[in-house]
């Protein structure tokens, strides 16, 4: 059951990263604009993130066979992931979420390597949480200034996304529980609600001009 | 408060009051381009200078002075930047 979701959660969220990151690239060339740049980046590497477990458990069910996925590969695709989660945040000027004193940055930022400084997968989704819990609450902030119903959707699909990492990342907890299939759940919960929006745009209508570069 | 507009949002005022909100046949005077898309002289001749190289804006001369208006390009630029718009939107950000 479980290596079913993964599977399901880490196509899903390669193809919605991939086509979201498509539309951004092709908004990038026709625009210039360095926004969508930033959000090409994310969405290509939150795609490649996916990809990267994807590839892994494909490769551990279909030669390997030794029943687990290799450790290094899903910490090397959620660290992946996260820099994604970074280029969503930094789009919203991450830097005025950050304290800006030195104390409190340092008290911020310890109970994350206290609590999962055994493995580096752990550190990646705690910072994957803060960067989309983030994302989602300033999405949600600009749903409140212009009304864009679909940065609601936006806003609840990271939102949803930031619960499931968060779930992914306590299940260490308690290993054998119900909490890992309900993260994987709840972030292809997130994943389509975050290409709802997306998929309204009318992309037949753009061409491509290359002397707009 | 004043709204703060990022340059592409400019770009695409100056662009939309090419388009829709022309003077006359030959297009809009520097004056009435600085009215419409209320941005100083300095500024603007630098983002019109831009978009006449690139092609979105031709410049037409008459009476000893310039009047700009939007070519195709510059209606396809127009487009994707509304459409682009709407898709950084629905993530909380501007283009």
């Amino acid at each position: 059951m479980e290596f079913l979701l993964e599977n399901i959660l880490n196509l899903v969220g390669f193809l919605i990263g991939l086509a979201i990151g498509i539309m951004a690239l092709i908004g990038f060339r026709n625009t210039g604009s360095p926004t969508l740049f930033r959000l090409t980046i994310a969405f290509f590497s939150i795609s490649l993130g996916f990809f990267v477990i994807w590839m892994g458990y494909m490769v551990e069910d279909l030669i390997i066979k030794s029943g687990n996925i290799e450790r290094w590969i899903q910490t090397l695709g959620i660290a992946i992931q996260t820099v994604g989660y970074f280029f969503i945040a930094f789009s919203h000027s991450i830097k005025s979420f950050f304290p800006k004193s030195r104390y409190f940055r340092s008290i911020g930022i310890f109970p994350l390597f206290l609590v999962s400084s055994v493995q580096l997968e752990h550190i990646f989704r705690s910072l994957s949480f803060i960067l989309l819990a983030y994302a989602a609450i300033e999405t949600m902030l600009s749903y409140f200034e212009n009304k864009n119903k679909g940065a609601i959707s936006v806003a609840v699909g990271l939102a949803l996304l930031a619960l499931g990492e968060f779930l992914g990342w306590y299940s260490f907890v308690f290993p054998e529980s119900i909490l890992y299939s309900a993260s994987m759940i709840i972030k292809i919960g997130g994943l389509i609600a975050l290409f709802i929006p997306v998929s309204k745009v009318p992309l037949t209508r753009i061409k491509f001009d290359d002397g707009l570069e | 408060m004043a709204e703060y507009r990022t340059h592409m949002k400019i770009i695409g005022d100056i662009l939309a009051t090419t388009r829709d909100d022309q003077q006359d046949e030959n297009g809009a005077s520097v004056t009435y381009l600085i009215r419409k898309a209320n941005i100083s002289h300095s500024r603007i001749s630098r983002i019109l200078k831009t978009l006449v190289s690139q092609g979105l804006l031709e410049q037409v001369e008459t009476k000893g002075s310039n009047k700009y208006r939007i070519s195709q390009s510059g209606r396809e630029f127009l487009q994707a930047y509304y459409t682009f718009t709407n898709f950084a939107d629905n993530f909380g950000l501007s283009i």
